[in-house]
């Protein structure tokens, strides 16, 4: 169907109206490079968010507790409720397994200080559990063991803004960092690239914190629970969540729609609904981008239209020197297609060139790597391939129909 | 060749019926070159038409080399088109964007001829009009007289029975008028049945005999 003298012909057409042809061709391109760019763009959108969860593990639970919201059984509301060592206890037991978990103290601010030099920063109580939950990337030394929650260690583990700011860039493991006035020991340094507050953090062993930080009325708060729930699939991480948050909620006399008194949020949902959200937009892109060409396709039709009535008596002619219907049917389609797949292709060129180019320029948390995926080239090649024989048809049929008699009437 | 009886055709516009030709008859015979002339609204144009198989008739016979061309779908007027028929229009009707040579090739190429047979056939027939060094040419690169023989050459390369000429000199000048004419002369006496529509009487002197058309009858 493609030989030589069909390129000669389409080439002709082409070249009859240069600059009609690159309008219409234009507006086919655009529409492809809309798709393709806005397609790549939401993939490092995608690809962003999921590497800052890759950076929280995806599998936990996290409980924590604040004031109430409503009055319960004599309660008033706005009440605080603290989780103790005991429900903590009772809670393991209460689930089938705990395989990773970590206890949490938090102080937004101490002052902490080497060799005169003094700025506050914020520190995290925890047990060895909270590096495979917080998905810490150590830089030097270790993390905080069991041995030091187990013997009240004064030991430290600090983020890279620590060494930054405190340390002047220094390797700090093996020095002594004085706390509020108390030495520990720094035995491990961590750098969080996704993080900016994280690298400021300083952790202890919790059991430490809890003794030196504290005073005895709250000797035993736990502030926060993070439990890991390794492979559990989704579902039943979320039932599981659920019946242990109604058991939490009846044990502290929290009453069960009070949405504040006592949290436990999953991971996986948030990242479910990440994924939901994700999908949307894609939704909403791909909806944009066929638009678009639909758009263009309707260009091509119109073109084809005014083109069919301008070649009036030259089709004219061609049917009255043996011209067949599907011969001028052909003439028509693939002009039209020809017309298509060329400046899809190039909008398909600009398009993948451009996000390459950008790519590298983009270095933002929620934004990595912009790409485009390739059957979505091929995707939008085969509806642009259907597009321009559909736009073909209609104006085809016209010219069918037209009668060498009329098309030739010299009057 | 060529045999009418009793030819009716009627146009429709609107609610008017129009009955251009009403119960035409006459006889062509093989090798004869004729003129048809009339005035204008006297039929001569769908007459014409009709004898090229590009629209049908209403009711008589036309009978052309022996064959029945009564009810003929499209495709089948197409073959005999290409079998029978060749043409030559006033207004030339060549292709604008294709050189002398392909525009005489056109016709082959809608018999499924291959690209160098075409070619060759064509270039031959460019011969005998006198223009094999006008063969590259685009048509708005020649004279009117030089388009009108490609298009006779173009008309003559299916190796047609008969040749239908529209006013063929009606947009050239005397002298070209007359090289044509006696181009189209030669071609006769090779054989080939002729039919020039005319409303220039030297024209039609110079034809065997001449058809006289009036309100859609001969006269």
């Amino acid at each position: 169907m493609f030989n030589r003298d069909t390129w000669l012909e389409i080439a002709n057409t082409v070249m009859t109206h240069p600059m009609r042809t690159f309008l219409t061709g234009l507006s086919i391109a655009l529409g492809v490079f809309i798709l393709v760019v806005m397609q790549g763009l939401g993939f490092g959108l995608q690809n962003g968010v999921k590497s800052q969860f890759a950076d929280d593990a995806v599998n936990s639970v996290w409980v924590d507790s604040g004031r109430t919201q409503l009055s319960y059984r004599g309660n008033k509301a706005n009440r605080r409720i603290k989780m103790r060592e005991n429900d903590v206890e009772a809670m393991f037991q209460q689930m089938d397994t705990v395989e990773v978990f970590s206890r949490r103290i938090r102080i937004w601010g101490l002052p902490m200080e080497y060799r005169d030099k003094q700025i506050y920063f914020p520190m995290r109580g925890v047990d060895p559990g909270h590096q495979e939950l917080e998905n810490t990337t150590l830089t030097g030394g270790r993390y905080i063991s069991q041995r030091d929650v187990d013997e009240e260690r004064k030991v430290a583990v600090v983020g890279n803004n620590i060494i930054e700011d405190l340390y002047d860039n220094a390797d700090p493991v093996g020095t002594y960092l004085m706390i509020q006035g108390v030495q520990f020991m720094v035995v491990g340094t961590f750098n969080d690239p996704a993080s900016r507050w994280e690298n400021k953090m300083a952790y202890l062993p919790f059991s430490t914190a809890q003794k030196i930080f504290r005073n005895k009325n709250s000797g035993d708060v736990v502030d926060q629970v993070i439990v890991g729930t390794g492979s559990m699939p989704i579902p039943e991480t979320t039932n599981m969540t659920a019946s242990l948050l109604s058991w939490f909620k009846e044990r502290k006399v929290v009453h069960p729609d009070d949405a504040r008194g006592i949290t436990m949020e999953n991971n996986n949902e948030e990242y479910e609904r990440f994924q939901n959200i994700f999908m949307g937009i894609e939704l909403f892109i791909w909806g944009i981008g066929l638009l678009t060409l639909l758009a263009g396709a309707v260009g091509v039709a119109n073109i084809l239209a005014i083109a069919v009535k301008e070649r009036t008596k030259e089709i004219g002619v061609r049917k009255a020197l043996g011209a067949s219907s599907a011969s001028v049917v052909a003439l028509v389609v693939q002009e039209s297609l020809a017309l298509m797949i060329v400046s899809g292709s190039a909008g398909l060129v600009v398009g993948v060139w451009l996000l390459e180019l950008v790519s590298p320029m983009i270095d933002h948390e929620y934004f990595k790597n912009p790409q485009v995926d390739y059957r979505i080239a091929l995707v939008a090649l085969a509806i642009l391939t259907l597009v321009g024989v559909l736009s073909g048809v209609g104006p085809a049929i016209r010219a069918v129909s037209i009668r060498p008699v009329e098309a030739l009437r010299d009057e | 060749m060529i045999k009418l009886q009793n030819l009716r055709k009627s146009y429709t516009t609107g609610n008017q019926k129009l009955e251009v030709l009403k119960g035409l008859s006459c006889h062509v015979k093989e090798g004869e070159i004729v003129a048809i002339m009339g005035s204008s609204g006297s039929g001569k144009s769908t007459l014409l038409n009709i004898l090229g198989l590009l629209d049908g008739f209403d009711s008589g016979e036309y009978i052309l080399a022996g064959e029945s061309m009564s009810g003929l779908g499209e495709r089948a007027a197409a073959k005999y088109r290409s079998k029978f028929l060749g043409f030559v229009f006033q207004s030339f009707n060549l292709i604008g964007f294709k050189t002398a040579i392909e525009n005489v090739a056109l016709p082959l190429y809608y018999q499924k001829v291959s690209r160098k047979e075409r070619t060759a056939t064509a270039m031959e027939y460019l011969k005998k009009v006198g223009l094999e060094d006008w063969a590259l040419h685009l048509p708005n690169q020649m004279s009117g007289g030089q388009k009108q023989r490609v298009a006779i050459a173009r008309a003559l390369v299916a190796k047609p029975k008969v040749i239908l000429a529209d006013e063929p000199t009606g947009a050239l000048d005397s002298k070209t008028s007359r090289e044509v004419m006696t181009l189209l002369r030669e071609i006769n006496k090779e054989g080939i049945t002729m039919i020039i529509v005319t409303h220039e009487h030297d024209i039609a002197a110079l034809c065997d005999r001449t058809i006289l058309l009036s309100d859609g009858l001969i006269v």
